[in-house]
């Protein structure tokens, strides 16, 4: 099974070498997604079918914690796993994500290993949950 | 806060940062000899700059010859160095400071007590050799196998 990933940073490169990462790493991508600021990305994703976002933290116009805070109040976006792909290392930062709801945090500079853990970690948990009532229920269609 | 201790977060910083996204082995230089007398005259620069705040301010900047930013970003996106454009050397310029000051942050102030700003590329006017010298603040010079490149810490 394949996931959609939305990748979320301002650096064009950047997003280049996490998808260039993620392909290389042999995690099954169905579509990528990019995005250069969380506004764009809540566009994407009330458009999309989106699986997993990755984010940075510190860009213009809308940051990554404040991504996460839209997607927390929106009861279908909550759902969507996201980790946190970011320079900033401090322990605050680190603290301030989870307790905002994201799945993992993967620190800049990292190695492809540290990606593709993150997301067999976090992706394997979904594909776990997929035979939940609870989601069958609402008719989502993996 | 003691500047001396974020100078060697700094070092750091860069050292891992090159290694790890830009396989660039990079040696801190122990010389003062600054910034116009590192870079050849005539030599073209990239330079990147990113301001932070908190319990004190300023400024990290790094400057790399064209030449070298062109290696990194074709390192960086793996990709052949005849391919890369303009746009994606100043887009992992840009990158690979926010990284460094991340990564200098995540050392020097694990409580997250500052904040970082977005980076922005100095102008040519700013990087050009008889400019070098009026550049604030406390220089790192650093050296690759071919190339040289610095960095620096400018306070408020």
């Amino acid at each position: 099974m394949a996931f959609n990933v939305l990748i979320v940073d301002d650096s064009l490169s950047m997003r280049s070498v996490i998808k260039k990462t993620i392909r290389v790493s042999g995690f099954k991508v169905g579509e990528y997604f990019e995005a250069a600021d969380g506004k764009e990305a809540l566009k994407i994703l009330a458009d999309a079918w989106v699986d997993l976002v990755l984010t940075d933290i510190n860009m213009p116009n809308m940051n990554g914690l404040e991504l996460i805070a839209e997607m927390h109040d929106d009861q279908i976006l909550r759902s969507i796993p996201v980790v946190m792909v970011t320079t900033e290392g401090s322990e605050k930062s680190v603290q301030k994500s989870m307790e905002m709801g994201a799945k993992g945090y993967i620190k800049k500079p990292f190695q492809p290993e540290d990606i593709k853990r993150m997301l067999n970690s976090i992706m394997g948990e979904a594909e776990d949950g997929e035979s939940d009532d609870d989601q069958s229920d609402e008719g989502f269609d993996f | 806060m003691e500047k001396a201790t974020m100078i060697k977060a700094m070092k750091v910083s860069i050292s891992n940062v090159l290694e790890t996204m830009f396989y660039q082995m990079v040696q801190i230089v122990d010389d003062d000899c600054g910034l116009q007398a590192w870079f050849a005259q005539g030599q073209s620069l990239l330079g990147a700059t990113l301001n932070f705040s908190g319990p004190s301010a300023g400024s990290f900047y790094i400057l790399i010859p064209v030449d070298m930013a062109n290696e990194i970003t074709a390192n960086f996106l793996g990709l052949d160095a005849g391919e890369i454009d303009a746009g994606q050397r100043t887009d992992t310029v840009k990158e690979a400071l926010n990284m460094v000051s991340g990564g200098m942050f995540a050392i020097f102030d694990p409580k997250g007590a500052f904040k970082l700003g977005i980076p922005e590329m100095m102008t040519e006017d700013d990087l050009s050799h008889d400019k070098l010298k009026d550049l604030q603040g406390d220089v790192i010079l650093l050296e690759t196998e071919d190339n040289r490149l610095a960095a620096a810490i400018a306070m408020d």
